[in-house]
């Protein structure tokens, strides 16, 4: 076996010249871009990590005003829920003070409807115990019906002060009665009452009113003598009706 | 009757006489440089379906030269890269009818070790001094040295007659079954010698690795890989 040294010779040089070509145009440019693009990798991967942080951060920003928006929802949720409450006891108490107001005035309407009620009950009781009296005294005898109330009616023209009395006979006196007198008890009217006057003479002037029922009534510019059932019927009448307010009143309002 | 391991010189440059496996180191050196040139003239951050299969190559090619080594791959990677598609361009070349491959031929397996063994030295002495290289000698003990200094030769020589054995032989198994069978009777000897060729290819780079890395001694890869290329020197 023989070695041929160009042969070796020449192919050790050929290696080395293709060492370098490759090196030159394959292995450099090559690992070159390989490099390249793992620093373009690693700019991604920073770029993407650095996005990440800044995407931690926002994100703990916006935790943070949640938090914060939560916090201020709540209190003014409690706020709202405060002036709720509060506006809610101004108007039960308005509500509380209308219906106190409009019970009071219920009870008002209801005292004032009862007290009508009750005086017109009494003023109808008065009337009917005027009615039954006055059917009562229309049964009296016609001479009962003035003779008895002569003498009624010069006392208390009799009792009147005396500048009054001093003034009465001037001018004709007006008598009322329930009838017209007789020619009698017209002069026993007329003598009892100038008696009544210290004697001094009067003269009369007969007026009928059958609402008198019995008795006689003197009406004067300054006084008026009253001596009939009309009178007294009235002043019952009068009387009952105040006390039944007052009889009323005792038992106390309604609830 | 002349041996058919003798080479012919086919013309002369000279007092150069070029012989076959010199023509096709040149032809493969030509067709290896022109494609390089081609494939990386356009490369972008979005490879190419070329790119991506040579940034693919590039990228097994350091990651064997990292685990092999535990050295940053950058500075060895053209060496190494180069003896892989080499012997692997140069001992598939016999597929092409009438072309021997030129590993077939002891003087281009030696070329390539003598190659390695000089690398050796030279990355040896870099990474560690004169003196440190040649203490390595001395490892585990000085009474290895001259064992250790055999082995250099040893383990070169191993390097040519384990390439320069397994090539030639399937050639000339090729060529002897061709001239006794038929046409197509070697095709599958043939497609044994495309997976023979391979791993010697791969034998031959990871035992250049195998020897540079003893030679600089344990280190530990370098987690970013430089862009710096080194020429041998």
């Amino acid at each position: 076996m023989q070695i041929d040294w160009w042969t070796l010779g020449l192919q050790a040089v050929n290696v080395l010249i293709l060492i370098w070509i490759l090196s030159r145009f394959l292995f450099r440019p090559v690992a070159a871009m390989i490099e390249q693009r793992r620093a373009a990798a690693a700019k991604l991967i920073d770029e993407a990590r650095t996005a990440h942080e800044q995407a931690a951060a926002e994100l703990q920003k916006a935790v943070q005003q949640t938090a914060g928006l939560e916090l201020a929802r709540s209190e003014a949720l409690k706020k709202i829920a405060s002036e709720a409450d509060a506006e809610k006891q101004a108007i039960l108490a308005a509500a509380r003070a209308e219906a106190d107001r409009l019970r009071a005035a219920a009870d008002s309407d209801i005292a004032r409807a009862s007290q009508n009620a009750t005086e017109a009950h009494a003023a109808r009781a008065s009337q009917l115990a005027v009615d039954i009296a006055t059917k009562l005294f229309a049964r009296l005898p016609d001479a009962a019906r003035i003779a008895g109330f002569i003498d009624g009616l010069a006392e208390g023209m009799a009792a009147l002060p005396a500048p009054i009395r001093a003034d009465i006979g001037s001018t004709p006196i007006r008598l009322k009665a329930a009838r017209m007198l007789t020619a009698d008890e017209t002069q026993a009217c007329r003598q009892r009452l100038s008696q009544a006057l210290g004697g001094r003479p009067i003269d009369i002037e007969i007026e009928v009113d059958p609402a008198l029922l019995a008795g006689l009534e003197i009406d004067m510019p300054h006084a008026v003598v009253r001596n009939n059932f009309r009178a007294d019927l009235d002043h019952v009448a009068a009387a009952l009706t105040q006390s039944a307010p007052t009889q009323l009143g005792r038992q106390g309002p309604r609830p | 009757m002349n041996s058919p391991l003798k080479l012919e010189p086919l013309f002369h440059i000279g007092p150069v006489a070029i012989t076959s496996p010199v023509l096709v180191t040149w032809a493969i050196m030509l067709a290896l440089g022109l494609f390089a040139h081609l494939a990386t003239r356009r490369l972008s951050l979005e490879p190419s379906r070329t790119q991506a299969a040579l940034e693919a190559m590039v990228s097994a090619i350091d990651s064997q030269i990292a685990d092999t080594m535990q050295a940053d791959p950058a500075p060895y990677r053209a060496l190494i890269g180069t003896i892989l598609i080499f012997v692997l361009i140069a001992n598939w070349s016999s597929l092409i009818p009438g072309v021997e491959p030129p590993t077939a031929h002891i003087e281009t397996d030696a070329a390539l070790a003598l190659i390695v063994f000089c690398a050796t030295i030279a990355y040896g002495v870099r990474a560690q001094g004169i003196a440190g290289y040649l203490k390595t000698f001395a490892e585990p003990s000085w009474v290895m040295i001259p064992l250790n200094l055999v082995e250099q030769i040893t383990r070169t020589f191993s390097l040519i007659v384990r390439l320069f054995g397994n090539i030639m032989s399937g050639v000339f198994v090729i060529g002897i079954i061709l001239s006794l069978a038929g046409f197509l009777v070697p095709i599958p000897l043939m497609a044994l010698d495309l997976l023979t060729g391979a791993v010697q290819a791969y034998i031959f780079a990871i035992l250049a690795c195998v020897f540079i890395g003893a030679a600089i001694g344990e280190r530990k890869p370098s987690s970013k890989a430089s862009t710096t290329e080194h020429d041998i020197p």
